[in-house]
């Protein structure tokens, strides 16, 4: 059975479709790469699965359980955890504050909670800032404790929204790595990216939205050659 | 921790002796006070220093502590020691289908439906004959003869409401000390500095707010209990006045938001400010609320106390390094 | 029926008044995304113009708008341009809170000024109501709707005409790109505060033959005026405008077909629903 099943999933806006009858699904221990062009719904996809957003239609089940219709506290504690496109870091807390609130979930005693808040920001390389002000860190270090604040909650699932923009190529390998790393660590992870290079190295799978549909599916090497992507991607002209 | 509890038992000590120096009844008033508004900014501060959910409603809930606790008193023969506590409990009763609607709003917009609540709430005081006396309200006359300790208590002094005022403000310290350094007081500056993270990570924001809201009520519930017992009168000008709602954030906000000493200090300020020119002009003491708050927003955001705290903190690091040197 | 139609113009007449107040602070929030609390002192000030330049200078209360109007406007200006500007940065509570603190100090220098009776114009005309068609109108309140009606005109001439109004319609609608075309946002924010201030004033000095004066009668406006900008969706004039005859409406049936004591009441459930259930106000022109 796969950890997350995505089935029929509609979004409007007054009359306008985000997201239309999109289904797909993630095995466990899985990295998916959801992509496609600017506006393509995609962050309307996670805002969904995480509860901030209601959908219109269809059904979101982790590990055969609907999540519809909790709000995002409530589908955190059941194991999804996400990023924000745009940092939302707590700024005037310090790194492990920031961590420390989001291990609470699992840890109820503060002395827990900080123990594991640690271990995760020393996991992510970000130890060594655990005291600095939140706000103070450059994009990169804001984009890691993104990351590192997802992973306290201890999720089985992590939507990562482009843990990459704005970064430069070699933080973008760092980046990489650092997925692949979440993966090994028994975490089953779906990004939204539009650094195509990485996404095609870390992904196992992608699946290609446009206008808000799933418009291909399958491995990335695969998916980049059909007609369809390309299409969304460069325009008409550039089909074959 | 006996640097933590020093300033307790050193508070403590002060408002022991505080009663035996004063020169008349008049500073003893002023001291009943501050106390009864660090009771009440330390309510507001609960909510609006360490959530961020600036609340002009406030009125509300300290009129609904008086109302109750006056009307107990008269129509049921219950006590203010019963009926403040009593008090404090309805207004944290009537905060939760207030805190239910006003939170699905944000920033300014929660502000302004709070305002309108309280509106409603003094719209129904006075209209609401039967039970609140419309505008004209209660009055307390004499109070039954008391024995505490086999001591009879002397309801013309003001000693014993001092007594009160006094316990009632190191409750309103305490609850603010406790929440600093509760799982739920962290979960609310989440809230404050970013509520879809706070959400995202799994803090239940709603329930994190309605919460401390109801914890919020219940103290200024007590303050407007207290305030019934002490000035012996209510009606809905002086216990649903907007303005009360507004000392309580300006207290709040000028003495340190999200401190535990700041609505401590607020009030010592702004109330010694406010009582003298009361007692002088009879009218216009808010004159200086409006302008301190002004003053404060524009040059010292983090107020009086979070001010101190840091030019403490530098001092000491500057001593502790000459020290070390 | 005739109940009906008195009642339904003398919350028409009254409506109007409403409507010019919550111009005022609308306009104010559109440019400035300030609610400002301090909004009701301005009637009020407005009113206690009119009062001293009747008793003072013996100055025929209407006509006295005419003074009262600019002084209104360049103290706006100067409140805008010394206070509140370095406010603004510091983020929407803050600024609200500054206003809140604004509002408190004006009120209570008028009370510390003019104490806290409550006191009335006598105008030496009009004490008769006029009765067109069998309804009853009282002259001030006629007076006043006409000129409001005449000031809202001139003002949507200014914003849909002039350069001036044009910019800070579009400074109103997306801040970022008026600044982009080259619009001079700290100015047009100066005068829209003086405009917002003038409007406040002259509603006040309008008001002031028809209703008691007091210094903290801005309390009572204010949450009015909030209730008003609410209901036509905050930065909105024409909701503005028709928030302004509603309330007035609803109040003056609700008071008739209702109940006396709870007409206020009427205004702010309404006020409520319309903050949780259509943030953008009941006509769905606001932002």
């Amino acid at each position: 059975m796969s950890l997350l099943e995505v089935d029929g999933l509609t979004r409007f806006y007054g009359g306008l479709r985000a997201v239309g009858d999109l289904s797909f699904t993630v095995g466990e221990g899985e990295i998916l790469g959801l992509i496609g062009p600017n506006g393509a719904g995609k962050t309307t996809v996670f805002n969904l699965i995480t509860g901030f957003v209601q959908p219109s239609a269809g059904t979101i089940r982790l590990d055969g359980k609907s999540v519809v219709g909790l709000r995002p506290h409530a589908v955190a504690a059941r194991g999804i955890a996400r990023t924000f496109q745009v940092v939302k870091p707590f700024p005037g807390l310090t790194v492990k504050e920031n961590v420390t609130l989001a291990a609470f979930l699992r840890h109820p005693s503060r002395r827990d909670a900080e123990a594991a808040a640690l271990e995760v920001l020393g996991r992510l390389g970000l130890g060594h800032r655990a005291g600095d002000l939140a706000s103070q860190l450059t994009l990169m270090d804001q984009k890691r404790l993104e990351v590192a604040r997802a992973l306290a909650t201890g999720p089985r699932l992590l939507l990562l929204d482009e843990p990459m923009g704005g970064l430069n190529p070699s933080e973008v390998d760092v980046a990489s790595r650092l997925v692949d790393q979440i993966r090994k660590g028994g975490v089953t992870v779906v990004l939204v990216e539009h650094v195509m290079k990485a996404i095609m190295r870390i992904s196992d799978r992608v699946v290609v939205v446009s206008q808000g549909e799933k418009i291909a599916e399958g491995p990335p090497a695969q998916v980049v050659k059909e007609p369809a992507v390309l299409a969304a991607y460069f325009g008409k002209r550039a089909a074959p | 921790m006996t640097r933590r509890l020093a300033p307790w038992v050193a508070g403590v000590v002060a408002l022991a002796a505080l009663p035996a120096i004063v020169p008349n009844s008049f500073y003893l008033h002023v001291a009943i006070m501050i106390l009864m508004w660090t009771l009440l900014g330390s309510a507001w501060n609960l909510l609006g220093g360490f959530a961020g959910q600036v609340s002009f409603g406030h009125a509300a809930l300290f009129g609904i502590g008086a109302y109750v606790t006056m009307i107990l008193f008269l129509k049921a023969g219950l006590a203010p020691w019963w009926g403040i506590p009593l008090g404090g409990l309805a207004a944290a009763l009537v905060s939760l289908p207030i805190g239910l609607v006003c939170f699905r709003l944000r920033g300014p917009y929660f502000s302004l439906a709070t305002l309108a609540v309280a509106e409603i709430v003094k719209l129904v005081a006075l209209n609401w004959e039967t039970v609140t006396n419309g505008s004209v309200g209660f009055l307390i006359t004499t109070f039954p003869p008391v024995r505490f300790f086999g001591l009879a208590v002397d309801w013309e002094s003001k000693l014993p409401f001092y007594a009160l005022a006094a316990l009632l403000a190191l409750g309103g310290l305490a609850a603010t000390a406790w929440l600093q350094t509760s799982r739920l007081g962290a979960y609310l500056i989440a809230i404050r500095e970013n509520e879809e993270a706070a959400e995202a990570v799994g803090i239940d924001t709603v329930r994190a707010k309605v919460l401390t809201f109801a914890l919020s009520a219940f103290l200024a519930g007590l303050g407007g209990g207290f305030y019934a017992a002490y000035f012996r009168y209510v009606d809905p000008d002086a216990v649903l006045n907007i303005n009360l709602s507004m000392e309580m954030v300006f207290i709040a906000m000028v003495g340190g938001l999200g401190t535990v000493a700041g609505p401590l200090v607020g009030a010592v300020f702004l109330t010694t400010v406010g009582e003298s020119v009361r007692e002088r002009f009879q009218v216009g003491h808010l004159i200086f609320y409006g302008l301190f708050m002004m003053l404060a927003i524009r040059y010292m955001p983090e107020g009086i106390w979070g001010r101190a705290r840091r030019l403490l903190a530098a001092l000491r690091a500057r001593v502790l390094g000459h020290v070390a040197a | 029926m005739e109940t009906f139609a008195q009642s339904l113009t003398s919350g028409l007449l009254t409506g109007a008044l409403y409507a010019m107040i919550g111009i005022g602070l609308t306009v104010v929030f559109g440019v400035m995304r300030i609610i400002n609390l301090a909004h009701g002192e301005m009637v009020m000030l407005g009113m206690f113009g009119a009062f001293w330049g009747q008793s003072l200078w013996k100055l025929d209360p209407f006509l006295s708008l005419l003074l009262w109007a600019p002084v209104m406007f360049v103290g706006g200006m100067l409140v805008y341009r010394f206070l509140l500007r370095k406010i603004i940065p510091g983020g929407e509570l803050n600024t609200l809170l500054y206003t809140a603190g604004l509002s408190l100090l004006i009120a209570n220098l008028a009370l510390f000024a003019w104490t806290g009776d409550y006191r009335t114009i006598n105008l030496s005309y009009g004490q008769e109501p006029v009765r067109p068609f069998g309804i009853s109108i009282a002259v001030p309140l006629a007076i006043a709707f006409v000129v409001a009606l005449a000031i809202t005109g001139a003002l949507w001439l200014f914003l849909s005409r002039t350069d001036l109004g044009r910019a800070i319609r579009a400074t109103s609608q997306n801040r970022e790109a008026a600044l982009l075309m080259g619009v001079d946002v700290e100015r047009v924010a100066t005068v829209t505060f003086g405009l917002g201030t003038a409007l406040a004033g002259a509603a006040g000095v309008l008001l002031a033959p028809s209703l008691y004066l007091y210094p903290t009668v801005g309390e009572l406006l204010i949450v009015k005026c909030f209730v008003v900008v609410v209901l036509g969706g905050l930065g909105s004039v024409p909701g503005a405008i028709a928030g302004g005859l509603l309330l007035g409406v609803v109040e003056s049936l609700g008071a008739v077909y209702v109940s006396s004591t709870y007409k206020d009441g009427i205004g702010f459930v309404l006020f409520l629903g319309v903050l949780l259930y259509r943030p953008s106000g009941l006509f769905g022109v606001g932002k």
